[in-house]
């Protein structure tokens, strides 16, 4: 239906001649010369959730740049999404400076790693940094894997590894969390969420 | 000592906002001349802003003239709202004949401030005889903005606009169910000519479609597209560098459209077709950018067409 209809709702320096502006005695001319000053800026906005407590208040985050341009982009702006349930558009004052956070020197943008007997932080990639993870895992589960308590009762407890999720997980994720660490054993299991 | 409070006693939070709201008949349109007002200063449009506020203020002359209209029944209403349907179709309600009476004042009033070629106007509109006119209502209810009459088509707009505030009052917003398409008008089906930020002032970033026939507004999710529902995404906002922002673009990459959005709450003098009227640059550069504009403002006829 929209597309036999959309064309007339055109607005372009060519119709403004024809149009009623023009058809009423208005001259759309220094208009139309000060279009050719103007250009256009772009931005964005995109929905998130704040990273900090387990409110997890509903953020907009705008940017600007054009990706298809290979402009960089850039978050200018992050307020409350006001259409979220949880927050309406409001944030605490944490929330409320979440932008200083994005563009803080000292956040950590990638995985490091700072060897043992170094005094210095060296950047690993990410398949590095989980292989990595994962052997240390495995190594200390092999270690410390408890299979039954004193009285030969089946508990499967691996007591010595503790792991923290992250607050802006939804549902599916916080099960699979949960499922893959209680099935390893894990006992001392947490979320940001909570605090 | 301590109090236990029962269920319902706890006060609610600000809680849901308002799906719909309806426009304010005593300043819907006054608030929309003032605004013209304020546009036109340094504007290369200003005589014709100027003219507009006019049109505006006689909109809001002709609707405090307006007697009562009858509104769909009860019965009439319920079946609506069970089948999703607006409840005044622009294209289907039997209009009433006074909003031509509607016209008769907006003409007389508008008259004075009209520039020569716009009096004519006037003049030639004041004698097109009632089956004629009801011809041009359809044409304007059918957004067939184009074509023969580009001069006469605004002000018979204008009047069905009053006509139709008027049955957007009378219903009010409690009565206005929203539908299950975000795109059109529930009170009368129309399409919306912009989006307005902070239009509820109980949740003040809340996204409204304005409607560009009745001037209710309703609720729709911010960062979506107005037109295909195309997620944040495929939208970007546009604005001519170096404004502050309070009419953007929101153009959708997915099909290819854009409707304006305006943000009343970086100034909340804004008005949807006001400040629509008065940044015909922005859609022009949006046009030219491969963008189709998706909902019109029904006090012009763009040309062209």
């Amino acid at each position: 239906m929209q597309v036999t209809r959309r064309q007339f709702f055109k607005i372009c320096s060519a119709g403004l001649g024809g149009s009623s502006i023009a058809m009423l005695g208005y001259s759309p001319t220094a208009a139309l010369a000060e279009v050719r000053e103007f250009k256009l800026a772009r931005a964005t906005e995109t929905r998130n959730m704040c990273p900090y407590c387990s409110v997890s208040c509903g953020v907009l985050a705008y940017s600007i740049g054009d990706k298809s341009k290979n402009a960089k982009a850039e978050i200018i702006h992050i307020e409350g999404d006001p259409d979220n349930p949880v927050n309406r558009g409001t944030l605490c004052p944490k929330g409320a400076g979440l932008l200083d956070m994005v563009h803080s020197p000292n956040r950590l943008k990638y995985p490091e790693v700072r060897e043992p007997g170094s005094n210095e932080w060296k950047r690993i990639s990410w398949d590095e940094a989980i292989a990595r993870i994962t052997k240390h895992m495995k190594a200390d589960r092999d270690a410390n894997f408890i299979e039954k308590n004193a009285e030969g009762t089946t508990v499967n407890r691996w007591n010595t590894f503790g792991f923290l999720a992250s607050s802006a997980a939804a549902n599916e994720p916080g099960y699979l969390t949960s499922k893959i660490l209680r099935g390893l054993g894990v006992v001392a299991l947490d979320t940001q969420a909570r605090i | 000592m301590t109090t236990l409070l029962e269920p319902g006693q706890i006060p609610q939070a600000s809680g849901e906002p308002p799906r719909v709201l309806t426009p304010d008949a005593k300043d819907v349109f006054a608030h929309r001349a003032r605004r013209f007002v304020q546009l036109a200063e340094g504007h290369p449009l200003g005589d014709y802003l100027r003219f507009m506020s006019r049109l505006a203020q006689a909109q809001q002359q002709a609707l405090d003239a307006l007697p009562a209209v009858p509104v769909p029944d009860d019965e009439a209403k319920s079946q609506s709202s069970q089948h999703g349907m607006p409840l005044v179709p622009a294209q289907s309600w039997p209009r009433d004949p006074v909003w031509r009476a509607a016209l008769s004042i907006i003409l007389c009033e508008a008259a004075p401030a009209a520039s020569e070629t716009a009096a004519a106007s006037i003049k030639a509109v004041g004698a097109i005889d009632d089956t004629a006119l009801e011809g041009l209502a359809e044409r304007v209810l059918r957004t067939e903005l184009y074509g023969e009459h580009a001069d006469k088509l605004p002000f018979v707009a204008a009047a069905l606009q009053v006509y139709w505030t008027k049955l957007a009052v009378q219903l009010g917003a409690a009565a206005i169910a929203p539908l299950d398409v975000p795109g059109v008008c529930p009170c009368c089906g129309a399409l919306p000519s912009v989006s307005v930020i902070g239009a509820s002032p109980e949740v003040p970033g809340l996204r409204y479609l304005h409607c560009s026939l009745c001037n209710t507004e309703w609720h729709m999710t911010r960062a979506q597209c107005t037109a295909c529902d195309a997620a944040e995404s495929s939208v970007a906002y546009r604005h001519i560098e170096g404004d502050k922002g309070l009419v953007q673009a929101e153009t959708c990459d997915v099909c290819k459209s854009y409707l304006k959005i305006v943000r009343r709450d970086k100034d909340a003098s804004a008005d949807p077709v006001a400040d629509d009227l008065a940044t015909l640059a922005l859609d022009i550069l949006v046009d030219e950018s491969g963008y189709s504009r998706s909902g019109p403002n029904l006090l012009l006829v763009p040309g062209g067409g």
